[in-house]
This record gives structure tokens, sequence and C-alpha cells, in this order.
């Protein structure tokens, strides 16, 4: 008897989502197999790449992280130009840092002012990031919101603590929301739920399920994507089948190894080759989990990944 | 079954000061009012009890004794605490736990052979909570070969395989049963105990008891002999005393593979339907299980 290789059984579908507006708004999700399983079933939409942009300038960045964005980190909204014309970015991650209220503390009504100059400036859909804090988090993106309407942004990250009011904003002027738990599959599913008690359609829904880069715990974070995907996929958990967002450039980006030079640690060879590694390696790592979009950062490690995404999925 | 009530211990908010005053009255009503409900034992769980254990243990157990005649199991990992309740204990209590860390497994043996008491095994070993159904399994044979060189007969055994929170890790939950299963190959003659609330760790209070009661009747199919429960769930006693045999016969059926068409069930069937599906892992628990 000829050897047959065994094949998962899939009974159920990530949903698909549309991003943004006009001709470069972008679908992902639809897929109804495991990532890049494509031997066993489908994945119609590939990962996509946003590019992230920061609202003020960046501090203590690694010198490598810095050196493609030169001369445009004052300005985000050149910033986000530059990743269009200069990176071929196909979404832009814009990270709402100044208003973090242990740091520059800004004030929502000028922060949604810059969100409007990007998302005006651009034509590709446009994340917006906040900081994590639920009163900040909530003032911050309810504004942005409003002064975005008719600009399909997706907004997080939306957490149980502030889900009632920024969901509500979504719908109210639809956009997108970024579900985000804490690393743990059943609260992931909760917010899930509780977001579509709320009234977030499932088209204006993605989760993040708190990503970190490698030598930081990834490995939670690739199991808890992991078995996402087998209950969403195999065990037809409707409220689990939503695209992932992985917001991991800066998770890469901020640990030590990326930032010692080498005259420092001459044993961790070459500070620009070991950090876009390290982001490009981080990411692959989330793709492979099931990652459907990834927030990245330095224009050697997207494209490293694009490769990498071209190869596994070329005819 | 044996139903053990929980309820007197230390961590509550009027159990934990009388112990502190030495205050009878608290205790005492909470005991009668546990065997009022239908509990065969009483738990005395006094904690840690690290200052003056042995004086605590001594006095709460003839405090309850006072007021009722049950069996008290006697939970404390303070060894001198434990040696106190036994030496007043009238009737044959549980020594409430065991584990398999070598510094304290010889020490309990030995009371429990001294004072001829029962003892709970707790299945955590020199590296803590037990992996999957084999490591529990292991770790029974083990305890209980060493029990039974020190002459202490497998009917005085309990062997408490470790319930865990179903919002933490599913797979424990299942080879929970799946140890279950195997018990009574592996270990004749022994007993079986859990530590049932564990099961709604991290849930919202007031779903708890669906996840207590279901995963009882889940344990119940594999033989459970005790476990120990809240003595005010009034359903869940109901449940186990045999007054509810259609919900545990549909808890069961759907154990064995059965798919019943929900909205033929009542709505405590649904909620039962429900949970049993949470609790074998056909579907992921989230706070919501019950609503979706």
């Amino acid at each position: 008897m000829a050897f047959e290789i065994p094949k998962t059984t899939y009974n159920g579908k990530i949903k698909e989502i549309k991003l943004g507006k006009g001709d470069k708004a972008v679908t992902i999700g639809g897929e109804s197999s495991y990532p890049f399983y494509l031997f066993e079933s489908e994945m119609p939409h590939l990962p996509r790449i946003a590019m992230d942009v920061y609202d003020c300038p960046p501090v203590e960045w690694a010198e490598a992280a810095l050196e493609p964005f030169a001369g445009v980190t004052d300005d985000p909204v050149a910033w986000a130009q530059k990743c269009l014309k200069d990176y071929g970015a196909e979404m832009i991650c814009l990270q709402l840092l100044s208003t973090d209220p242990n740091g520059l503390d800004r004030g929502a009504d000028e922060a949604a002012e810059v969100v409007k100059k990007v998302a005006e400036a651009i034509d590709t859909p446009l994340i917006v990031w906040g900081t994590a804090n639920h009163d900040k988090d909530t003032e911050v993106l309810r504004r942005v919101a409003e002064v975005c309407q008719d600009k399909n942004l997706i907004l997080g990250p939306v957490e149980e603590g502030d889900h009632k009011k920024i969901g509500a904003a979504a719908i109210g002027y639809h956009h997108t929301v970024i579900a985000s738990t804490p690393i743990d599959i059943n609260l992931a599913k909760q917010l899930n739920i509780l977001l579509g008690n709320l009234g977030v359609p499932d088209e204006l829904l993605v989760m993040d399920p708190t990503v970190s880069g490698i030598g930081y715990g990834i490995e939670y974070a690739y199991s808890v994507m992991e078995r996402m995907r087998m209950a969403a996929l195999t065990q037809q958990d409707e409220k689990l089948q939503f695209p992932i967002i992985c917001n991991i450039a800066k998770e890469t980006w901020k640990t030590k190894e990326t930032k010692i030079s080498e005259s420092e640690n001459p044993k961790m060879g070459d500070a620009k080759k070991r950090g876009i590694l390290l982001e490009a390696m981080s990411a692959m790592t989330m793709l492979l989990a099931g990652g459907d979009v990834l927030i990245m950062r330095h224009p050697e490690a997207i494209k490293l990944v694009r490769e990498m995404i071209a190869e596994l999925t070329k005819a | 079954m044996i139903l053990i009530g929980e309820n007197i211990n230390i961590m509550s908010l009027t159990i934990g000061p009388a112990f502190k005053e030495r205050n009878p009255g608290p205790i005492q009503e909470l005991a009668k009012a546990e065997v009022e409900s239908g509990v065969d034992y009483l738990d005395l769980n006094i904690g840690p009890a690290r200052k003056a254990g042995g004086e605590l243990m001594e006095w709460v157990v003839n405090t309850v004794q006072e007021a009722e005649s049950k069996p008290l199991s006697l939970d404390t990992t303070n060894l001198v605490a434990m040696e106190a309740g036994l030496k007043v204990a009238r009737s044959k209590p549980v020594i409430n736990s065991v584990s398999l860390q070598p510094d304290r497994m010889e020490q309990g043996l030995r009371l429990a052979k001294q004072y001829n008491a029962d003892l709970i095994s707790l299945l955590w070993g020199a590296e803590g909570m037990p992996r999957d159904a084999n490591e529990r399994a292991m770790h029974a044979v083990n305890f209980v070969y060493q029990a039974n060189e020190m002459g202490i007969p497998n009917e005085n055994i309990w062997i408490d395989p470790i319930a865990s929170p179903v919002s933490v890790e599913i797979n424990q939950v299942k080879a929970l049963i799946e140890f279950m299963a195997m018990l009574a190959d592996i270990a004749p003659g022994c007993k079986s105990v859990v530590g049932l609330s564990n099961i709604s760790n991290g849930t919202p209070t007031h779903l708890r008891p669906w996840l207590n009661r279901t995963y009882l009747i889940m344990m119940l199919k594999h033989g459970l002999h005790s476990a120990i429960v809240d003595a005010f769930d009034t359903d869940l006693i109901a449940l186990v005393r045999g007054k509810k045999p259609e919900i545990v016969s549909l808890i069961h059926r759907i154990m064995d593979g059965e798919k019943p068409d929900l909205a033929s069930l009542s709505e405590e069937e649904v909620k039962y339907a429900k949970t049993v599906r949470v609790l074998t892992g056909e579907s992921l628990y989230s706070h919501s299980w019950l609503t979706i």
C-alpha cells in the first residue's frame, strides 16, 4: 500500500476582514488551513505587513532602527509617506506614544489631529495604536474615532477594561477594533464575545493576542496563537475565527540584544544585522503561529519576511 | 458518595477572626449548618498555622466536636498541628493532606499509621503539579507502595489527583477525568477525593457552581468516592443524593458522545450540556460559556 500523508480535517474558516478603504484597502484572513499548510487547504490572502510610525521622535532607539528613517522621525506624516514611497509599505501603524500619561502625556485633541493628518496623507490602511492605559486610550481613541470618522481606521489596543467606550466609538464611526488580551486564549474568546454583545460587527474585529520577541517569551504567544487557530479551524469556535495582528517590532527593538553595540560586546557581532535578524525571525515566528498582520519596523527585516512569504507560498 | 464540607476555612471573613479570637460561636454555627445541609465530613482548614498551630488545631477540633459528631478532615500543612488534631479527634479523621514531597511524605505517613487515621494522598510530587494522567498514575503507585510498606492499608488512602482551573489549562481538566478512569486498576481498594472548587477558580463567583457540579458528576461516572465541596450548594447535594437523576444521566450520555438537541432541553439542562462541552475540551472555555 502506498504511503499516504495524513491530513488535518478543517471545519472552520477565519473571517475575511477588509481594512482601510479605496484602491489600497487590503483584505486579511480567510484561511481554512493552518499557516502555510497550502497542501491541506487555502490561505486566500497572504499575511500583510504594516510599518511602524511614531507620533513623537523616538528616544533610545537602536541606531540600526533609526537609520532608514533619518530626517523624518520628527514628522509622522513625512515618516509615513517615506514608508510608502521608499519601502513600499502596504499599511501604516501609527503608535501614539506621545499620549502616554507616564511620558509626554499629550492630550486627545492634539493626538487626534496628528492621526488625521497622517490618515489624509496616505491612501493605505492606517492602524492607530494607543498606550494600553485604559483611561487615556478611551479618551484618545474615542477622539480619534470621531475626528477620522470616514477613514476606516484600525484602532487598538481595545482591552476588557476599555472595550465598551472605545468599541461604541468604533461602531459609531465605523472603524475596525483590535481586541487585545494578555496571552490567554480564554480571555481572548471572552473579549470577542463581549465586543460582539456590545454590537461590534464581525467584519470590524481583529485580535491581538499580545506578542513578544525572541528571547522574551515568544513561545507563549506562539502557543496561544496556535491554540486559537486549532479552536477556530478544527473545533468550529466561531468566537476565535478572526484575523490576528502582531505588534512585534517594538517588542524586538526594545530588547538589550538589539541595542548593544558591537564595540560594547564584540561577541554579539554586528548590531545592525543582529537587530534586523531578531525582528525578522520574531516576525516570521508569528506568521507560522497564525499572524495575519505584522507591525514591523526595519525595511531589511520586512524584505526578509516578504521573501519568506513568497517562498512558502509559491506554486 | 462522601461529601466533605469546605466552609470552615481560615480564609473566611467570619471564621478567620473566630479562629484568631478563639470565639467558638461562628465556628459551631457553621459546622451545624454544614451538617444540616447534608455533608458527611467537616474540613477544618487552619492554613499553614506557623505560630502555635498545634494549640489552634486542638481548639478548633474540640470546638467543632462540642457541636457536631461528624468525622473531621484536618486540613493543614503544619504537621505539628496535624498531630495535635489527631490526638483529640473522636471519630476516625482524615489527614488532609500528605504530598509526595520526600521531606513531608514520611512524617505524614507516620502520623497516619500511629493514629490509624485515613489520609488524603495529594499527588503533588517533588517537581510540583503532575503534568498529565500518567504522572498522576506514577505518583499514586509510588505513594500507595510506600504507605503499604509502612503498614497503611489501601482503604485508608484517599487519592487526590489535584483539580485545577478550567480557565488555566484544559488538558489538566481532561487528564483528571482520564486518571479517574484508571484509578481502580492501578490502586485497587484506594478511595478517591478531589478539592472540587478548584475547577472554577478564576470564574465569576455566581457561575462557579455550574462548573463544580458538572465536573463532580463527570468524575462520578468513573467512581469518584468523595469530594471537598461548598456545603451550601444545595443543587450539588441534590445531584449527588440522587434527586436529579435526569441531569446525571444527561451529563453521562454527553460524555459518551451523545449530542443532544439543545432546543429539546430545559434551561437547566442546556446549562449542564454546555458545561460538559467546556469541561471535555470540545468547546473552549470563556466566562460567557453559558450564554453562547
